[in-house]
């Protein structure tokens, strides 16, 4: 199942004028595999992901999606960014439906993927909602459905959760890791948080300081849901923290 | 617990009729003000002389034909001023080249006030009703396309990074993420611009025209007739105030996510 590489990133530079961001990524990814991305606070994360979503033009090296160069027009690429980003002025269903509104699918595949969604998130009840009238996480989980709908390729996750209180952060983890599984998507996941990444990821990619360069990888064996507590899962939070030590 | 609900009960009869105090205690004031020997006409005067007029006509145009000549001009001009001023508006808001270029222009004719344009105005469209309705679109114009263009400024980053994100063309962008964001100020402007609108309609009345509410004034002024001077200054008054309400209404129909417009 997770032996196609879906994701390719080739000798990734990223710099602005004489400032280095990214130097001198590659890996891969396969397809359906939950990756997370660690990394010193400030040390590239977000610029990271807009050049792999292709917000950002990468300076030189590639990006490539089922070995052709990524692009948001071609491949079915979803963002979730660092802020909450449901569009006010829609409801729930319409923020839902509009990454495929976007994508100009038909109506009736845009009518059946938001139902299912809606279903799978527990959202049916709000709707006809606005956001502004939800709480953070139901707000949130607008963001996550509307990025599940359009059946991305890739889902790109920017530290969604790096505001949010502990209860609400574990309670959308968990969403995450049931849609995905349910869905199988591949998603690159970036954090600062390392128990999260522990706690989510099939394999954790460690950056390192500005300029960031991949400098570690570790494979997370453990089956979900994992449990903080679990003496693996220290050992394994320890060594990715023993790698990253920014302090 | 009771006495609380009593109080309650008590502050909402208030609320409720303070409105209505306000207006009465005005009336109120006019009647002292006004009355024999005073040069004001007193509030039955004013009734009288409405009353006078749905009989005998001023140039043979009713009291509503009257109305509807100047709401017509307000009307056209108001519509024609959003029709190319809210694309204007989108269009330097949004294009950074466009903006560069027409940007400059449009700050230099903005100050110029819309009475400035009555004798090229008369010049280029006559004094029938175009002369007057591109007197008004001009002045609408101006509020219209700085609001539009402001509201698009004013889009969060991130709305339109959404958008990127899935693929979403520039003219998809601007049409379902700029437009909604920014429709809040664009109703802004179009109610600034009703403001501008009577005011200038009532001027280009005032210089030349045979109807409407400008007319009347200058009429009453010219015949002394001031019951039918205050008749005129309250008919707008109060399709002003209307005019807002709807408005206020239709922004709320449009912009339902708008929950502080309550």
């Amino acid at each position: 199942m997770k032996k196609n590489v879906k994701v390719q990133v080739n000798n990734l530079c990223k710099s602005f004028g004489d400032l280095k961001v990214i130097e001198d990524c590659s890996f891969q990814i396969k397809e359906g595999e939950f990756v997370c991305v660690v990394g010193p606070t400030g040390c590239g994360k977000t610029t990271f992901l807009n050049v792999l979503s292709n917000l950002l033009e990468p300076t030189s090296g590639e990006v490539l999606i089922d070995g052709e160069k990524a692009s948001p027009r071609k491949h079915n690429l979803s963002f979730i960014f660092q802020e909450p980003s449901s569009l006010p002025w829609l409801t729930v269903e319409k923020n839902i439906a509009y990454g495929l509104k976007a994508k100009n699918k038909d109506k009736k595949y845009i009518q059946e993927q938001t139902e299912k969604i809606l279903d799978l998130m527990g959202l049916q009840k709000y709707r006809k909602a606005y956001p502004a009238e939800l709480s953070t996480s139901s707000e949130q989980k607008i963001v996550i459905g509307r990025a599940f709908a359009v059946n991305p390729d890739l889902l790109l996750m920017d530290e969604p959760y790096g505001q949010m209180d502990v209860k609400t952060r574990f309670y959308l983890e968990d969403e995450v890791i049931r849609m995905w599984k349910e869905l199988q998507k591949t998603i690159i996941f970036i954090t600062h948080n390392i128990e999260e990444a522990v706690y989510m990821a099939e394999r954790v990619l460690i950056l390192s300081n500005k300029p960031a360069k991949v400098k570690d990888e570790v494979v997370i064996d453990l089956p979900h849901p994992r449990r903080v507590d679990d003496p693996r899962f220290i050992e394994i939070r320890n060594y990715i923290t023993e790698q990253i030590k920014w302090w | 617990m009771k006495n609380n609900i009593k109080k309650f009960s008590t502050r909402e009869i208030i609320l409720n009729i303070l409105p209505l105090v306000s207006i009465i205690l005005f009336i109120f004031m006019w009647i002292l003000a006004s009355g024999e020997g005073k040069i004001i006409p007193a509030p039955a005067d004013v009734i009288e002389r409405g009353e006078r007029l749905l009989e005998k006509p001023i140039n043979n145009i009713t009291l509503a034909g009257h109305i509807w000549a100047s709401m017509k001009r307000v009307l056209s001009g108001l519509a024609l001023a959003c029709i190319f001023g809210i694309p204007f508006g989108l269009l330097i808001g949004w294009n950074k080249r466009c903006c560069d270029f027409l940007k400059p222009i449009f700050e230099l004719i903005r100050p110029v006030p819309a009475l400035a344009w009555i004798p090229l105005m008369t010049l280029w469209f006559g004094i029938g009703e175009s002369s007057k309705i591109a007197l008004i679109f001009i002045g609408t114009l101006m509020p219209v396309v700085v609001n539009t263009y402001s509201g698009v400024r004013l889009i969060p980053r991130l709305n339109i990074d959404v958008a990127r994100a899935f693929g979403a063309t520039e003219f998809q962008i601007v049409k379902e993420i700029v437009l909604p964001c920014s429709l809040s100020a664009i109703m802004a402007g179009v109610k600034t611009a009703m403001g501008t609108a009577w005011i200038v309609v009532l001027a280009a009345e005032m210089i030349s025209a045979n109807s409407g509410l400008g007319f009347m004034i200058i009429r009453g002024s010219d015949v002394a007739d001031l019951s039918l001077v205050i008749l005129a200054m309250i008919i707008i008054g109060v399709i002003g105030a209307v005019l807002s309400w709807l408005l206020t209404l239709a922004e709320r129909k449009l912009c339902p996510w708008k929950e502080e417009i309550n």
